[in-house]
């Protein structure tokens, strides 16, 4: 306090933020934020301070109440082809009151966790002194809310890490008011309810579904548990229940072996390490060329090659993480050689690339795209395994892409279809919507002859799908612990072969042969390059000083991320020879 | 070209329906399909030595399944005798709790249960599949060209199957 006595400056900004009113902004949508803001301040002339976005709104503080008033008279104003809405959210007293309770509600949370037994014990909740003291239990009304209140909380606390909760003596009669427990803890394994009044099977069907985890459930005292059913009904609601009040019901490993697939899902499958090795090395080189010049991938077929792209266009369930629910294909159907789908015997022979002509056609026909094998390597999975009667091997890899720009051949223009140009599907409501640039799985299965020293690709399958995370990829596990496992881990290999004229010596020689080619980013190279490429370029350029041929090279062998290559370069930039640099 | 292929999608589809049979009599047949000298089986990343092991572990430990095929695609190889083959199917587990054989892990259902009562019928009753949500499969095949004659003995050279995605709501860990 003496501070701010000595300090009028600071008692004067202490007065003023209390004073300041929240205030949330509706309708906004179009714009940025910094758009809104600067709206508001122009038209209004009020200031919306420290604003940050909140799902659809824009919640901010104005400077006292008769602005906060004021504003709400401008409700209504047109901005960026929206009616904006604006609305008090209480000013700091009340924000106070609230976030009293919040810190009341907390502080009880953590009281009652015991970080051992990873234990919520919220049980005889209406005893609990200090709940009764600040009268949070007092009212049934005021119950009905506490509950789901301390449970949204709850599931914001990370160190609440919880895998039991104990409910009992709590007069419970159904489970509307702790209900919110399924969403706040939906793996619980060992869940109390003893010691309450719960006397009907429908009272518990709102949990029907929830809590795939839960192993033991205490159901002592509750009428429920003399009914004839109580026991099946409660292997019906909890699937992996193994104890029900003390009782094993269930085999555990009877359970585990029921419920999973012995075959333990691995990122990557090499039948020997040094085909796990040149595996990589091959997908790398392979799907950098792919990403920023397909042409020079030709020299890795031959013409008794074989390339086709099958698009699988069923959805993924919603429930799988991150999976596209709305994806367009539209560039890419009239290419499918999904034989499920395709039933014309000349479509099928057409759409599949022969030769390098061929092949570098529907190369040019597929939408431009960006890999992350590098940066994301925990996205990606691959399989190797000899192939003996082409002397050879199969490398498959699943993972996605991103796609940066339209094909240079529009397919949907340039194949001749069967029809003989009758057909009028694509003449017809075809929009640029089909044509969104998105996010895409894919699996893709290469059969590979080693051939003098270099290797060649007799068959190339390209299977696109619907984005959908892999599910080799752990969930909520940092990205480290799968990054080490990963054999091709570019810790040190990047900056160490920034300087080097030529890649590293791999398996495939022909992709590093292709890539001293572009030294001098002639025109048609930087054609090819996309226009964020090109901007990497100039940026890469401006600040490492260094010429064309090796800003490209750094680019490149970072695989275009400015980042890496900056960090790479600053690394051995006493390595670099003078004639690098312009 | 439309024959081959046809041949290649009805292998496909068989395969799929002895991947999901119940009955382990029934896949005597499958095994015969699998090349006895040579065939390489590999499944989410994890090799099997011989198509039996595969087959048994299949049979033993992993739930009725059901397979829907999504995408198909394949390149005859000259000069091989050998075809290469991607495909693509959504699968879903019967998650009643149930493995093939129609046994639970339940153990006691004496106290009060009503003789008779739908939980307590004979495990060896035929049980109704509760499915659960679907997964993703990539699986690709190198198969004898012979194939395409509706020749199915020996034609499996080799065998990948891999889950390519997982929905979180199922009961199955993979």
């Amino acid at each position: 306090m003496q501070n701010i006595y000595q300090n009028p400056a600071a008692l004067a900004q202490q007065t003023a933020l209390e004073r300041r009113v929240k205030v949330s902004v509706k309708g906004w949508q179009n714009a940025t934020k910094q758009d809104l803001v600067s709206f508001v301040s122009r038209k209004a002339r009020i200031a919306i301070m420290d604003s940050t976005v909140e799902g659809n709104l824009v919640v901010g503080f104005v400077n006292n109440r008769t602005d906060a008033q004021s504003l709400l008279n401008w409700n209504g104003v047109r901005f960026a082809g929206n009616s904006l809405k604006f609305e008090i959210l209480g000013d700091n007293s009340g924000a106070a009151g609230t976030s009293s309770t919040i810190t009341l509600l907390k502080a009880f949370l953590y009281k009652r966790y015991n970080p051992q037994a990873k234990m919520l014990d919220l049980g005889n909740l209406r005893e609990d002194p200090d709940l009764i003291t600040n009268g949070l239990f007092s009212s049934p009304s005021t119950q009905a809310k506490i509950f789901p209140a301390m449970m949204k909380l709850a599931s914001k606390e990370s160190q609440l890490i919880v895998e039991s909760v104990n409910l009992s003596n709590n007069q419970l009669r159904d489970l509307n008011m702790i209900s919110s427990l399924a969403q706040a803890y939906p793996n619980l394994k060992n869940l109390c309810l003893a010691n309450n009044q719960i006397s009907r099977f429908r009272a518990l069907e709102v949990w029907k579904n929830k809590f795939k985890e839960l192993r033991e459930l205490l159901m002592m005292n509750n009428p429920i548990n003399t009914e004839p059913l109580y026991r099946s009904e409660m292997l019906r609601l909890f699937p992996k229940l193994v104890i029900l009040d003390s009782i094993v019901l269930r085999d555990e490993n009877k359970l585990q072996q029921v419920y999973s697939i012995p075959m333990k899902l691995q990122q990557f499958f090499f039948e020997t390490n040094e085909l796990g090795q040149s595996s990589i090395d091959f997908v790398s080189n392979f799907l950098t060329l792919w990403d920023t010049n397909r042409s020079q991938l030709m020299a890795l077929y031959t013409p008794q090659s074989q390339f086709s792209v099958a698009i699988d266009s069923s959805v993924p369930i919603s429930s799988v993480p991150n999976s596209d629910q709305n994806p367009t294909f539209g560039h890419y159907l009239p290419l499918s050689r999904n034989l499920t789908k395709v039933s014309s015997d000349r479509t099928k022979q057409q759409r599949l690339a022969l030769g390098q002509d061929a092949i570098d056609k529907m190369f040019k026909s597929l939408p431009k795209t960006k890999h992350f094998l590098q940066e994301q390597a925990t996205s990606y999975s691959v399989e190797a395994f000899s192939y003996a009667q082409v002397q050879g091997f199969i490398i498959i890899l699943h993972g996605f892409f991103e796609e940066t720009a339209a094909p240079e051949i529009d397919a949907n223009k340039s194949t001749p279809n069967s029809a003989g140009g009758r057909n009028r599907r694509f003449n017809h409501g075809h929009t640029n919507a089909t044509n969104k640039l998105a996010k895409k799985s894919f699996d893709r299965t290469w059969v590979i002859v080693p051939s003098q020293g270099s290797v060649i690709v007799a068959s190339d399958l390209l299977t696109i799908r619907p984005y959908a995370d892999g599910s080799w990829v752990p969930r909520e596990v940092p990205q480290q612990v799968p990054q080490q496992a990963h054999p091709q881990n570019p810790q040190q290999p990047i900056p160490a072969t920034v300087p080097q004229p030529q890649m590293q010596p791999t398996m495939t020689n022909i992709p590093a042969q292709g890539l001293a080619a572009p030294l001098l980013l002639p025109p048609e190279v930087q054609a090819k390059l996309n226009p964020l490429q090109l901007e990497i370029l100039n940026k890469l350029h401006q600040q490492t000083k260094l010429n064309a041929e090796y800003t490209y090279m750094l680019a490149e062998q970072s695989g275009w991320n400015f980042d890496v290559a900056i960090k790479g370069f600053q690394e051995s930039v006493n390595n670099i020879p003078r004639e690098a640099f312009v | 070209m439309n024959g081959q292929s046809q041949a290649v999608e009805a292998f496909v589809k068989k395969t799929f329906t002895f991947l999901d049979e119940t009955d382990s009599q029934q896949l005597a047949p499958f095994l015969q399909c699998f090349d006895p000298a040579a065939s390489k089986i590999i499944v989410n990343a994890n090799p099997f030595a011989q198509a039996a092991l595969f087959l048994e572990t299949w049979q033993r430990a992993v739930v009725q399944t059901q397979h829907v095929l999504t995408g198909l695609d394949y390149h005859v190889i000259p000069g091989t005798g050998t075809t290469v083959c991607s495909v693509n199917a959504k699968v879903r587990f019967d998650e009643s709790g149930k493995d093939k054989m129609g046994q639970d892990a339940v153990l006691v259902l004496d106290t009060g249960a009503v003789p008779g009562a739908p939980l307590a019928a004979a495990p060896t009753a035929k049980h109704r599949p509760l499915w659960g949500p679907y997964f993703g499969t990539s699986v690709q095949l190198v198969l004898d060209d012979r194939v395409f004659n509706g020749d199915h003995n020996c034609v499996i050279a080799s065998f990948n199957y891999t889950m390519v995605y997982k929905p979180d709501d199922s009961l199955m860990a993979l």
